[in-house]
Formats: structure tokens, C-alpha cells, sequence
């Protein structure tokens, strides 16, 4: 069964600066297996974010459908909440709570009375249980914010560029945890830049760029089928610029 | 009514409230601050130095002398009437009366004349009263009557209107509104900002879970600060609430939550930091200058009367004030009353109009 499914998904913004309609996500499509772990790649403004925003139920959808398991998101977004995990980018949180107390405070917002120890531990992070977030490191706050889209055992979770500004180090140990977290059973979605990332994490990836999505595939499959004249193995880097082309975004 | 998970949340949002030292100071240091500084002036009861000449000379100008003697609103200076009035010219008396020299023939005692600076109308009214009183005590004397009703009432009256009596309830409702505006509307900008609202956002929780339980946390909150500042006010300045501090709490209660809804509203419509205390600014400060804080509304020009009348503050100034200096109680339902509680409508449906979740979160 597919755990989520996108059907000519739409959503229009007017640029502040020339009036104008433009299409941020323009009519995509896709579907996610359960248990995979799925890429959304894309440059700054592709409207990866806005895809996400969508789905888990932040941003009204303008046209097509959501479903997550089944559920349309635009009629029960509550429903969806319910049985999804998210990661922002923007990782902030109440002053001066510790990460227990706002891991306990997440729980409750699902109704669910959350084993923190076990959370803490499943992110490494359990020596930080009464630390304040912005005593943590990069690498450690991102695993916090995994920790918190965790509380309600979510069957999809949903990671918007989860390693951006990490050092190698913190990024291959978040790459262990995402790892890790799907063969659990985990459905993950993920937005990122970073074609190193989807060429080691995803078993799907698709690659977007100004609202459309312009190819889907496995990594292997679109490096075999859009880098195949490069004499050396060839690599997603090389796909995606091929595919969205060598200029300047913003 | 109120769920677990509002609880939890109220409860968190105190516990971030209390871990906030400075905010718990700084919310407490203007009111603390006005108050000391009547503590120091106003708060002992200085009499009214009041200047007499007397012209006549008599037996019942210097009964009626002794009588304002007795007064303990007075402190009494005679004089000639050049040297009087360039006292009052100068501030150094409240005014003087000049008894007329034929204050002594009782088929016609003349008219005591009494002379005020302009500028110090309301107190004026109280110096008069007491003169009265003071006559009519003499007057009392001269007819043989004992008086049929005790000056002892007429004693508290007075001690009732001291400034910082009327100041003291513009005071607290100015407070209310000032922490309330703070609590709600500078958290939800701040909040959303650091895209705190967003995190919750994707979360099930309902909008009403986050009001209810931002409004629960605040009001105990506003409620503590306040209780604070009106006891030390009640021991140090010698206050008092003359209507029931049920009344007057309700009136607090309902206070807060009008100016917690609007804040609501104002963070709502303001998208930056930036953007927030302007607005806020404009909401609080001609009400703060208009809703009778520091002066009566009456003393303002009729024709802006019913629009100064009718702000928030206003309402909560006017409400709060006739319960502790006149003994109103809340549930006569006097005009004040009816627009708080007109105001606990309004503020509550422009906030959930204003507090757009999807909105808001962004």
C-alpha cells in the first residue's frame, strides 16, 4: 500500500514584488511505499518546502489531493497529525524548558504519555535529559527535533533538510539515525540539496525544480540514465545539474 | 471545561514565566515605582495649609477658627489678606478665607469668601466640604442644636479622596492591561517568529488548547502581580477598598482576559517584532492618557466624553474605581459594568477572528 500519495498537487502565491500568480508547486504527483525512505531534491525555491507544508497539513492545498494512508489531508488534517512525525527547518522552542520537559509537553499535545528515557536514547541524547535545547550542538539539536517528531510513533516522518549546516561528522551520524529509524519501519520523506545525502539514504528520489517535478526515480537508476557518458562512476551531482542546469538560483 | 492537556500546557507556560526572573522583576517595577513615589509624597496625609484673615475679630470667627483648628484636614495660617494671597500666589497655601467684619451681628453675618488657585479643583471640593462642616458646626454652637449627625462620616469621606485613592485603581487597570497586551500579544509574535507556533502547528493541538491555556497561565500570572503591588498599596499608602474584593477581583478577572483577547488579536496582526509595539503603542497610549488613569474623564471637554467613555480601559478604570472608592458592588450593574462585560464580547470575537492558526503559525 502506498503510505502516501500526492495527486496534482497545486499551490499559488503572489510574488510580493510584481503582483503576479506564480505556481511555487505546480500539479505534482507521487507516491511513497510504505517503509521507504523518499528524496525530494530540488534548488532553494523549487517549492520542496511548500510541497511538505502541504501534506502535513501547514499550508492549505490549492489544488489536487494528499493522502496519507489513505487520508485525505484538506478534509481530516487532524487526523493526519495524528500519525505523522515532522522536522522543521527551523528548530526553536520554549525558553528555558529541558529537553525532558518539552519532550514530555510534545507527548501531550498527541495525548500520549511519552518514555523519555527510551526517546533520549534512541537519539543518543540521553546524558543532554536535562540540558536546554540551545545548549546543544547542530548535530544535537537536529536530533533533538527528530526526538520531538517522534513522540507519537509516527508512521511517516517527515525531515525538511535535516542535515543543512551540519558538520561531516553530525551529518553521517544523523544519516545512521534516519537509517536506523526506517528499518524500524518508518515511511521518511525528506527534502534536501545535498546529493550525497540521497544517493545514500533514499531508495526514491525526485528531483524538483520550479514547482514541477522533472524526474523520479532511485538514485542508481537516474545516475545509469542521465550521467552514463561520464567516464568515472558517475553521481546525483552531476544528474541534478544536468537536470536543473549550472545557474545561479536565490 | 478545561482539559488535561490546557492544564499541561498552562502549567509549562508558567514554569517558563517563573524561570524569567527579569520579566518577573520588570513587571513589577513601574507599578512598584508609582507607588513609592506616593508612598513618599502622598501617602502621609499631609493636611492643607490654609490661610485665615479675619476681619471681624469676633466670638464666632474665632469659634469657627477653633472649629477648622479641630479639623484634621487643616493646618491653619493667619494673616492679613496681601500676605495670604501672595502665599497662595506662590504656592505655599492650598487658599485662604476671609471672614468679614461683620461676622459678628447674628441678623447678618455676611458671606465668607474663599480664595483658591484655579488649578487645584479637586481639591478645592474637599477643603470646601470641611469648611462647611466647620460652619455648620459653629453654626450648631450659636443655635443650641446638637448635631443630628455624627462628623465622623464626613471624616472618612474626606480621607476617601485623597489622590492616591483615585489613582490607585486607574493604576492597577492600567497595569492589567499593560501585562495582559505583554502576555499575549508580544508572546505570539515572539513565538512565531522563532517558529515555535509552527512546530505546534503539526501537532494536533487546537487552536483553543494554546488561548485557553495561554490565557489560564496569564491570568494567574496577571492576578499574582497584581495582588502584590494592591497589598503593598493597601499597607503602606493606608488604601482602602471600600466595595467587596469579590467585586473587585471579578472586575480584574474580566479586566485581564479583555486585555489578554486583544493582545491576542494585535500579535495576530502584527507579522514582525518590529511590527508589534507600534501597534501596541497606538492601542495602549491615548488611553492611557484618556481613560481617566491619572484624571478624571469629566474634567475632559464634553464632546469626547462618550468616546473616551467607551475604550476598554476606560470601562476597567471606571469599574474598578467605583467599587473601591464608592463601595459599588459588580452586580448592580452600573454603566461601567456593563461595558466591561460589553468589552469581555468584543475583545473575545475579535480574537478568534484575528487568531487565524494557519495564519498565525506562519
Amino acid at each position: 500500500m502506498d503510505i502516501l500519495k500526492v495527486i496534482d498537487l497545486e499551490k499559488s502565491y503572489i510574488d510580493p514584488d510584481t503582483k503576479d500568480h506564480f505556481k511555487a508547486v505546480d500539479g505534482i504527483s507521487f507516491e511513497i511505499k510504505a517503509n521507504q525512505i523518499y528524496g525530494i531534491l530540488g534548488p532553494n525555491g523549487a517549492g520542496k518546502t511548500t510541497t511538505l507544508e502541504m501534506i502535513e497539513g501547514l499550508t492549505d492545498i490549492d489544488g489536487g489531493f494528499a493522502y496519507v494512508k489513505g487520508i485525505n489531508v484538506a478534509e481530516k488534517p487532524f487526523e493526519v497529525k495524528e500519525i505523522i512525525g515532522v522536522q522543521l527547518q527551523s528548530n526553536e522552542y520554549f525558553d528555558s524548558l529541558s529537553l525532558k520537559e518539552l519532550l514530555i509537553l510534545f507527548g501531550k499535545l498527541y495525548e500520549n504519555d511519552v518514555d523519555v528515557a527510551e526517546l533520549l536514547n534512541s537519539v543518543n541524547l540521553i546524558d543532554k535529559i536535562n540540558a536546554k535545547p540551545e545548549e546543544l550542538s547542530g548535530g544535537q539539536k537536529q536530533r533533538f527535533s527528530i526526538a520531538c517528531a517522534l513522540v507519537n510513533k509516527p508512521d511517516v516522518l517527515f525531515l525538511d533538510e535535516p542535515t543543512t549546516g551540519l558538520d561531516p561528522q553530525a551529518k553521517h551520524n544523523l544519516w545512521k539515525l534516519i537509517r536506523h529509524l526506517n528499518q524500524l519501519g518508518m515511511s521518511i520523506v525528506l527534502t534536501t540539496h545535498n546529493m550525497e545525502e540521497a544517493e545514500n539514504l533514499c531508495h526514491k528520489v525526485a528531483i524538483m525544480d520550479k514547482g514541477k517535478i522533472i524526474t523520479e526515480g532511485s538514485p542508481n537508476d537516474l545516475i545509469a540514465k542521465f550521467d552514463s557518458d561520464n567516464t568515472e562512476k558517475g553521481n546525483l551531482e552531476n544528474v541534478f545539474l544536468h537536470l536543473t542546469g549550472r545557474d545561479l538560483r536565490d | 471545561m478545561i482539559n488535561s492537556l490546557q492544564l499541561h500546557l498552562a502549567k509549562v507556560f508558567l514554569k517558563i514565566f517563573l524561570r524569567n526572573r527579569q520579566a518577573i522583576l520588570f513587571s513589577l517595577f513601574f507599578p512598584l515605582l508609582f507607588i513609592g513615589a506616593f508612598s513618599f509624597s502622598g501617602g502621609e496625609r499631609d493636611p492643607f495649609l490654609i490661610g485665615i484673615s479675619d476681619g471681624s475679630k469676633s466670638q464666632f470667627s474665632s469659634d469657627f477658627i477653633q472649629a477648622l483648628e479641630r479639623e484634621e484636614l487643616f493646618t491653619i495660617l493667619e494673616g492679613s489678606f496681601e500676605e495670604l494671597q501672595a502665599s497662595l500666589e506662590e504656592g505655599e497655601i492650598e487658599g485662604f478665607v476671609v471672614i468679614p467684619e461683620n461676622f459678628k451681628d447674628i441678623s447678618d453675618l455676611g458671606v465668607l469668601k474663599f480664595y483658591v488657585d484655579a488649578s487645584q479643583t479637586r481639591q478645592v471640593t474637599i477643603i470646601k466640604q470641611a469648611l462647611n462642616n466647620s460652619l455648620v458646626s459653629v453654626e450648631r454652637n450659636i443655635r443650641n442644636l446638637s448635631p443630628l449627625f455624627s462628623l465622623e462620616i464626613e471624616d472618612v469621606k474626606a480621607r476617601n479622596q485623597r489622590y492616591i485613592d483615585f489613582l490607585l485603581p486607574g493604576l492597577l487597570a492600567f497595569m492589567i492591561m499593560n501585562l495582559s497586551i505583554a502576555g499575549s500579544g508580544f508572546n505570539i509574535v515572539e513565538y512565531r517568529r522563532r517558529g515555535i507556533l509552527k512546530r505546534l502547528f503539526v501537532t494536533p493541538i487546537k487552536p483553543k488548547d494554546f488561548i485557553v491555556s495561554i490565557v489560564l497561565a496569564r491570568m494567574l500570572i496577571v492576578l499574582t502581580q497584581l495582588s502584590v503591588v494592591l497589598s503593598i498599596a493597601l499597607l503602606l499608602l493606608d488604601v482602602n477598598i471600600v466595595g467587596s474584593y469579590f467585586s473587585f477581583y471579578l472586575v480584574v478577572i474580566l479586566g485581564t482576559f479583555i486585555f489578554l483577547c486583544i493582545g491576542f488579536a494585535l500579535g495576530s496582526l502584527a507579522k514582525t517584532q518590529e511590527g508589534i509595539r507600534p501597534i501596541v503603542g497606538l492601542f495602549t497610549f491615548p488611553q492611557v492618557i484618556l481613560s481617566g488613569v491619572f484624571f478624571p474623564i469629566s474634567s475632559m471637554p464634553e464632546i469626547v466624553q462618550p468616546i473616551v467613555y467607551s475604550l476598554p480601559l476606560s470601562s476597567v478604570v471606571a469599574s474598578l474605581r467605583e467599587i473601591a472608592n464608592d463601595g459599588s458592588s459588580f452586580f448592580l450593574f452600573s454603566n461601567p459594568t456593563i461595558g466591561v462585560l460589553l468589552w469581555v464580547i468584543i475583545a473575545f470575537v475579535i480574537s478568534t477572528r484575528f487568531f487565524i492558526w494557519k495564519e498565525v503559525a506562519k
